[in-house]
Order: structure tokens, then sequence, then C-alpha cells
């Protein structure tokens, strides 16, 4: 997978990131987000794992939130749909096949913007279950 | 997308300006060329530019009262064709070239030198402020994403 030059915003840290926000925002019931986050191997395809998790975190959260997991799966998708184009157009600027480099700059930029939109909201994330975590009983 | 539609119309323009300084190269490589492609001498090219996206304000507002299904393009500017400048060409007194007619007068493309030098100057301001905004609108991106942190 050729990672696009945009800094430290790979392919595999997608796969990380999408992970640990599925892990993190998907069943908040079951783990702290803190074990999801040390057991995620980051090389991992982020399909998968996520498919699975989806609805169990709807499930145990109930009534209104497959309407949120849905919506998360698909942000998550098209984060990494980004992703792939952004390694495609780099690719094809590196191999010179590309006949459009503000394009390639466009869609590069695009995914990187993603990426940090999608860190940003994870990091929030993960804060605010810690919070509860800490709640005193 | 709908989020970072700026920086998409921004590359429109900087793909459109390219193009404009590509002709514009064209042209004054040519600017003495007394055999075109057509046997005839070079016809100075001009490049034709079109709004992408919905044409008519009703058009766009609809499209954003919809909100669902629509939002696919983006807007920006697009090159909708090259053509040639119908200027007549320079009639050039030169009786020596081997391309003069019997009256000793030669047929030049009809391409200005200080034109095209103007019309770089124009392109060259045009990309930068395209560069400009797709900069502005990144940078606005990442004050928003700041307040988050």
């Amino acid at each position: 997978m050729i990672v696009p030059p945009v800094g430290g915003l790979g392919g595999g840290a997608s796969a990380g990131i999408s992970l640990a926000q599925s892990e993190a925002l998907g069943s908040p019931a079951s783990a702290g987000p803190a074990e999801g986050l040390a057991q995620n191997p980051s090389a991992a395809p982020a399909e998968a794992p996520f498919q699975g998790e989806a609805p169990a975190g709807s499930e145990a959260v109930g009534g209104e939130s497959p309407g949120f997991g849905s919506a998360l799966t698909e942000a998550i998708s098209s984060l990494e749909k980004s992703q792939q184009s952004a390694s495609a157009a780099s690719q094809a600027l590196a191999t010179g096949t590309v006949k459009d480099p503000e394009s390639a700059v466009v869609t590069v930029e695009d995914a990187a913007m993603s990426m940090q939109l999608a860190a940003q909201i994870r990091a929030k994330a993960t804060e605010a279950t810690q919070t509860i975590f800490q709640t005193q009983v | 997308m709908g989020l970072f539609d700026a920086i998409g119309i921004a590359g429109t323009g900087l793909t459109a300006q390219r193009v404009r300084m590509d002709v514009t190269a064209e042209n004054l490589a040519n600017a003495d060329t007394t055999r075109g492609a057509n046997g005839q001498p070079y016809q100075r090219q001009v490049v034709v530019l079109a709004q992408s996206g919905s044409s008519s304000f009703s058009g766009a507002l609809s499209g954003a009262l919809a909100q669902s299904g629509g939002g696919e393009s983006p807007g920006g500017v697009h090159v909708t064709e090259i053509v040639g400048d119908r200027t007549p060409d320079r009639q050039v007194y030169d009786p020596g070239n081997p391309e003069a007619n019997a009256q000793g007068y030669v047929k030049m493309p009809n391409v200005t030198t200080v034109t095209e030098m103007a019309d770089l100057i124009s392109e060259q301001q045009s990309y930068q402020s395209d560069v400009t905004a797709m900069q502005t609108a990144k940078s606005m991106f990442s004050s928003t994403l700041g307040l988050l942190k």
C-alpha cells in the first residue's frame, strides 16, 4: 500500500484509528476505551472487525442508537475510501500516469483533512468515555 | 463530500489556469511558425472557460433545498474548448523569406508576444489566488478542528 505523503496520515494509521473508533464508540458498555486501544493490532483490515462490532454496540445501548451506529459505519467507510483514493492518486503521481496534478493534490488534501477530523472526534469521544469511567460511586 | 467543497472548487480553478498557461506557452512557442498543422500560419489558440455545476440560480437553490441526493457537483470551473483566434494573420514584408509571396510579403501568425506576456501574468495571478483560496479553506478547517482540542 502506497502511503500518501501527508504527515503521518497513511493507510496503516487509518486502519488503526477506525478500529479504535469502533471499539471506543461502538460498544461503550462492554469494554473500556483504553483496553480497546491497547488490544488493537494496527495493521489489521479495518472493515471486518468493525462490521461485527457496530450492531453489538447498538444493541447494547438501545432505541436511537442504530442510527448513530450506521452513521458511524458510513463515516468510517467513506474515510477509508478517501484514504484509498489518496493512495491511488499519489501512486499515479509518482509513476507519472496522472494528467492532472492539481486533482491529485486535492484528493490527498481531502483525505488528510478527513483523517484529522476523524482523529479529533475519536480523541474527544475517548476523553468523554474516560470521564464517565472516572465517576465516583 | 460537502465539507471540503471549497478545496475542490479551488482545485478546478488550478486546473483551468494550468490549461490556460499551457495554451499561452504554445502560442509563444509558435509565435513565428509560418507552417502550422494545415500548412497555413499558426493560429493563436484561446481557452474558453465555463462554470461547472448548476448554471442557473434556481437550479442551485433547488439542489440545495433537496439536500439529500444532491450536491454531487462541487461547482467550480472547467475548460469547455480551445478555439482558434480569428484575428487576420500579420503580413510582414520580407522578400528574402522562402515563404514570401510574389509581392514579398510573408503571412505570420496572429500571435502578439506582448499580449501573451500579459496573459501569462494574468494566469499566474489567477493561479496564485486559487492557491490562496485553498490555503485559506484549509486553515479555516484546521482552526475549526482546533475547537475540539
